[in-house]
């Protein structure tokens, strides 16, 4: 947990440096660089994820779909690390000026979809239980959804424009763990099925 | 219930991460079951079977209240199917519930306890797939049955395992095994199967063997005065058995409603 969270704090502090001493011209990228880079913990989708992602549209970060691959050590699978890789997309309909250079997107609300190819999850081939339908859901794919906000500092560009550093948070459950919640009200709080991501992007 | 913010950080549905007190419930569970008393006078050993929680939540608390209006209840035997997913968190929610009974409860592993991650998730939540353990000169032998997971690979169940097991008959007065399919079940292993059944037929202190996987309640003794199988309820029927044993083979089953 603490080494994750200081390995989160020391590459969006080296991201933010970075970012603050940046005299690279904002001449419009070509359309395959992204928009923003992206690092996060949690939520489901690994232990260091990171990616990166675009933008469309005038206003920053009103729309981002993000690419990410994250990591999940051998020591939290019981076996083998995981990669999972996961698309992701997220709308934040309000903006709200804090200070000079500083704005809340009071709510974001988004849904994902990931994929973990790891060899010792146990599929449910159809040879299995197939004859009952039995086994529904596929045991690498997982669609999540997801409510957070998220808080955004401008930065002015050597040649002016600016470049946003933004923290976030989610907290989202995953298709399965709604699944068990719904018919069990009594049995199941919300609040045992929700996850919790945080991260930072970064305008490149 | 919140979740603490730790657990909030899921990584993955599929890792295995657990705060150390939901961790090794096996091993602690048997522990607090070595330091009870056995709360019935001479041999008799009462405990309660159940099986199939996976995805009934809802149904659980009242189990656990009814089963905590017992008398002289050692333990509860929870056939398999813990989990529907395999995840450690589904686990868990169970161990939230069972972890209020009065006795201490101990489990075998089920067909969907081992789906996607679920081998090393019940492993770290509970532990070991196949053990034994001794109570009150009862010896209780807990085999993986679910050979259809193992792609039905003629080593699941471990049949040599489990003769040796019924052969350790020091200090035991009888035998009862727990499993999750039963092995007249399309989900057993069909070529392990007539050395499974032989090896119990063989074991002169077997009492019962224990099932659930299809929660359907049935008693069959195939052989006349040998092991008795009994298929239990499902936790989702709003049933479960009641067994007091004693003696070399005497044992009285009740259905108990909740």
């Amino acid at each position: 947990m603490w080494h994750t969270a200081t390995l989160l704090a020391g590459l969006l502090l080296s991201g933010w440096s970075a970012t603050a001493q940046s005299t690279e011209a904002p001449t419009p990228h070509p359309w395959y660089v992204p928009d923003h880079a992206v690092l996060q913990t949690g939520g489901g989708i690994g232990m260091i994820t990171a990616g990166a992602g675009y933008s469309p549209g005038s206003h920053p970060h009103r729309f981002d779909t993000d690419v990410l691959v994250g990591y999940v050590p051998a020591r939290y699978t019981g076996h083998r690390a995981f990669a999972i890789f996961t698309v992701k997309a997220t709308y934040s309909p309000f903006s709200v000026r804090l200070a000079e250079r500083w704005r809340l997107l009071p709510l974001s609300v988004g849904g994902l979809v990931n994929y973990t190819p790891a060899a010792q999850i146990n599929r449910n081939s159809a040879d299995k239980y197939g004859y009952r339908g039995y086994y529904w859901w596929t045991p690498t794919l997982r669609a999540g959804a997801f409510l957070g906000s998220r808080v955004a500092l401008g930065l002015p560009r050597a040649t002016g424009g600016k470049r946003e550093v933004s923290l976030y948070y989610e907290l989202g459950t995953n298709d399965l763990y709604v699944v068990s919640y719904l018919p069990n009200h009594k049995g199941l709080s919300l609040g045992q099925i929700l996850t919790l991501g945080v991260g930072a992007k970064v305008d490149l | 219930m919140v979740t603490t913010s730790c657990d909030l950080l899921e990584f993955s549905p599929n890792d295995t991460r657990a705060p150390t007190s939901e961790r090794d419930l096996t091993r602690k569970n048997l522990a607090a079951l070595a330091q009870r008393p056995v709360p019935t006078s001479g041999d008799t050993l009462r405990f309660v079977f159940t099986s199939d929680s996976q995805r009934y939540y809802d149904d659980v608390p009242p189990l656990v209240a009814s089963i905590n209006q017992q008398r002289g209840l050692a333990m509860v035997l929870v056939g398999g199917d813990i989990s529907d997913f395999g995840t450690a968190r589904e686990m868990r929610w169970v161990n939230d519930e069972f972890k209020k009974l009065n006795v201490p409860y101990l489990t075998v592993v089920g067909n969907h306890d081992l789906t996607q991650n679920g081998r090393e998730a019940y492993q770290k939540i509970f532990g070991p797939l196949n053990y034994t353990f001794t109570h009150a000169g009862t010896r209780f032998i807990l085999v993986n049955t679910n050979g259809r997971e193992y792609e039905f690979n003629g080593h699941v169940p471990d049949v040599p395992w489990l003769q040796q097991q019924l052969a350790d008959t020091v200090g035991v007065q009888r035998q009862v095994v727990m499993a999750h399919v039963p092995p007249d079940d399309g989900d057993f292993d069909a070529s392990v199967m007539p050395a499974y059944t032989s090896a119990l037929e063989q074991a002169p202190r077997l009492v019962l063997h224990l099932t659930g996987h299809n929660d359907k309640f049935y008693v069959r003794q195939p052989v006349p005065g040998r092991v008795t199988y009994i298929s239990g309820y499902s936790v989702a029927q709003r049933n479960y058995l009641l067994l007091t044993l004693w003696g070399r083979h005497q044992y009285k089953l009740e259905t108990i409603s909740y």
